[in-house]
């Protein structure tokens, strides 16, 4: 690895080789109106480190809650999530906020740019949250916009990029932090299937190059296909989980 | 702290029309406080200068003649005033103060034309006419109005000027050549009758020599002043009337009578020693009144050893005045908190929408790591600046509407007075009221902020996230 990938990499990312996420015995209930909805009714999962893992589903399986739950932006009922060694269940709201400006990345399925900054902006937004130095977001935002193949574009709005182009953006401004784990909701949805393909091969990249772990929510059989980890979901529960490495060996 | 400012900036930016509408209407409300704030405080120039003008910023009394004296006014009266008089202009620091010391009897009689055979009663003061003349010229708040000319300057030792009301009643409207002066409807009698003789004895004693005849013949502006001395006894003169003069207020026009000093002295207290009843001291500006009053209090305490003394400003002097300008500023306190309740419905609605509009940013922002107080400080700021803007817009509008009108030669007139004024909106150099009223309006401009500001940071991430 070159010394500039070296800087791109997660802080954690070369003596880590644990699981980066594991969920025990986690439930959740919504209460729609007066009625209770089990949700996620005791799954257990294991998020293994600088692998790409998918979440498989139907619709209401749950994907989306479990997502949310290891992405720190909601919490169970019962039962217990460690990220990055640490137990999420227990910390207060600040701390959460501050826990997933550290260690999180989001990719959401609306790319959820920021409108009013530019491509350099949102990627260099969470950069200023952390109170990083001008020099620093200065080497880093340009390098994250390389990665993704747009130098050119930094001073676009997202409304004036496409849907791929808008979705690298994103995966850049989930890099910037150079964060554990990376969160993506069903992250190709909204993209025809070649920038789908494009914006695959791009995070796929990211794994391998960056060390970072990936965890998806999808209905994308190019996702699946590419995946390290398939965990396959079913009204809340676990049904099978495929590990590609396990499948080698 | 600058990366919320520039959010925020941009994102007002984002929705230009409803950030305008929001902000103009923050700055009309702004403008219209402002406007009424000069009007109110113009007023407040007015009367005081008036008040200024008439009776000084401080007079010196008989500690009751304020409460009591009104009944007779020539037993409350300072008798050795020249030589407080004196005192005052000797003393250091308030001969670099002081623009006039001028001395004022006022006294109670009945006035009458007997050519005419009609009289009144009337309460008068003696003046010395050139010091009375100077200060009518004090115009500290540089008002564009005209200086009043006192008449008695320069005129006859035995000269009066009176109330409209006073020449009407004695019918000397068409003498003093008075507009808009109806006559009774019984006809005066072409001839009076004769004083009685004991009075125009009396009255041809006082009159000066040379002086006209004490009963003029009707038309002519010459009437019989009656008061009663020093020693209880009748006292009676004539004098020229020189001018009438509207007083503004119908119970003062017709009974206000305005005398030489001296005469009215010399009508009350004869030979002996004369005495006024107030001391008037104009000041050069009316915030030196404090540092004044307290440079008089030992040499006051000198003086009242044989007689009481206080010394009273133009405010006490003056009921009347701080009554209009408290009602003024209660009217401001209204405006300005119907006009805040404006503002504050205004700029909330704005920023609900916007809540409403971005929840899926607010979302989007809480996910990728900012506290719940970043995004308090995000709509809050945002509130702040439509505030500030509003604010800033709101005072160049008012000082743009306030030179326009004041150069626009409009004239009004105000209640009390004769001649209308120029209207004039003081707003520029009000700084008090320009940064109170702006400071203000942003403190609600925050406030309204806050509560849609709160309710975006307690947002959940994941209800926000899935807004549609």
């Amino acid at each position: 690895m070159s010394d500039h990938e070296d800087e791109d990499a997660p802080a954690s990312a070369a003596p880590q080789q644990g699981p980066v996420a594991v969920l025990s015995k986690v439930f959740k209930t919504y209460q729609l109106d007066s009625i209770e909805v089990p949700v996620i009714k005791g799954v257990d999962i294991l998020v293994r480190h600088a692998k790409f893992t998918v979440l498989i589903g139907p619709s209401g399986s749950g994907k989306t809650t479990l997502l949310n739950m290891l992405g720190c932006i909601d919490k169970p009922d019962k039962g217990e999530i460690t990220v990055a060694g640490e137990d999420v269940v227990a910390l207060s709201d600040d701390a959460l906020s501050d826990f997933r400006a550290k260690n999180i990345g989001f990719i959401f399925q609306n790319f959820n740019l920021l409108p009013v900054l530019s491509a350099y902006e949102n990627i260099e937004y969470p950069l200023l949250l952390a109170g990083a130095s001008a020099k620093k977001r200065g080497d880093r935002v340009p390098r994250l916009l390389k990665a993704v193949g747009l130098s050119d574009r930094a001073k676009n709005l997202p409304g004036q990029l496409s849907g791929g182009q808008r979705q690298r953006v994103a995966i850049a401004r989930a890099l910037a932090r150079k964060p554990k784990l990376v969160i993506a909701d069903e992250p190709t949805a909204n993209l025809d299937s070649t920038t789908g393909a494009a914006i695959l091969a791009l995070m796929r990249r990211m794994v391998d190059q960056y060390g970072i772990s990936f965890i998806f929510s999808t209905h994308d059989p190019e996702v699946i296909k590419a995946a390290d980890d398939s965990i396959f979901l079913k009204d809340g529960v676990i049904q099978a989980i495929r590990r590609k490495t396990e499948q080698a060996a | 702290m600058m990366v919320t400012l520039n959010l925020a900036v941009r994102n007002l930016l984002r929705n230009r029309r409803r950030s305008l509408a929001t902000l103009v209407a923050m700055s009309i409300g702004c403008a219209a406080i402002l406007l009424f704030g000069g009007f109110s405080a113009n007023i407040n120039y007015n009367m005081q200068t008036h008040h200024v003008q008439q009776g000084g910023h401080l007079q010196i009394q008989h500690r009751d003649f304020f409460l009591y004296g009104n009944g007779n006014p020539t037993a409350y009266g300072i008798s050795d005033y020249q030589k407080l008089m004196a005192a005052i202009q000797a003393d250091a620091v308030l001969s670099n103060m002081v623009l006039v010391v001028t001395p004022t009897l006022q006294f109670g009689g009945i006035a009458g034309n007997y050519a005419a055979s009609v009289s009144r009663t009337i309460i008068g003061s003696g003046f010395v006419a050139e010091d009375v003349s100077r200060m009518r010229l004090w115009n500290d708040f540089q008002l564009p109005n005209k200086v009043k000319r006192f008449e008695l300057k320069g005129a006859a030792p035995d000269a009066a000027i009176v109330g409209t009301g006073v020449a009407r009643v004695l019918q000397l409207c068409d003498a003093l050549k008075i507009e808009r002066c109806p006559k009774p409807e019984q006809e005066a009698k072409e001839e009076g009758e004769a004083l009685p003789d004991d009075i125009a004895k009396l009255s041809a004693q006082e009159t000066p020599a040379g002086g006209a005849a004490p009963a003029a013949p009707g038309g002519q502006a010459r009437i019989e002043v009656l008061v009663v001395n020093s020693r209880g006894a009748p006292n009676v003169t004539s004098v020229q009337v020189v001018r009438a003069e509207d007083q503004g207020i119908k119970e003062l026009d017709e009974v206000y009578v305005m005398m030489h000093l001296a005469q009215i002295q010399q009508l009350v207290y004869g030979s002996a020693t004369p005495k006024a009843t107030s001391l008037m001291i104009q000041l050069q500006r009316s915030d030196q009144v404090p540092q004044a009053l307290e440079r008089l209090k030992p040499i006051i305490a000198r003086f009242s050893a044989s007689q009481p003394l206080t010394v009273l400003d133009f405010r006490t002097l003056n009921p009347f005045y701080v009554q209009t300008i408290q009602m003024f500023d209660t009217i401001f306190g209204f405006v300005f908190i119907l006009i805040g309740a404006i503002v504050l419905f205004t700029v909330s609605n704005t920023m609900n929408t916007a809540v409403v509009e971005r929840t899926v940013e607010i979302g989007t922002l809480r996910a990728i790591g900012l506290r719940r107080k970043g995004i308090r400080s995000l709509f809050v700021t945002e509130g702040a600046l439509i505030g500030i803007c509003g604010a800033l817009l709101g005072v160049v509008l008012a000082l743009v509407a306030a030179a326009a009108i004041n150069s626009s030669g409009m004239t009004w007139l105000p209640p009390g007075n004769v001649e209308p004024l120029a209207l004039t909106l003081t707003v520029w150099g009000e700084v008090p009221m320009v940064t109170g009223t702006a400071a203000g309006l942003v403190c609600i401009a925050v406030l309204s902020a806050w509560w849609p500001a709160y309710r975006a940071a307690q947002l959940k991430v994941v209800d926000a996230l899935r807004h549609v």
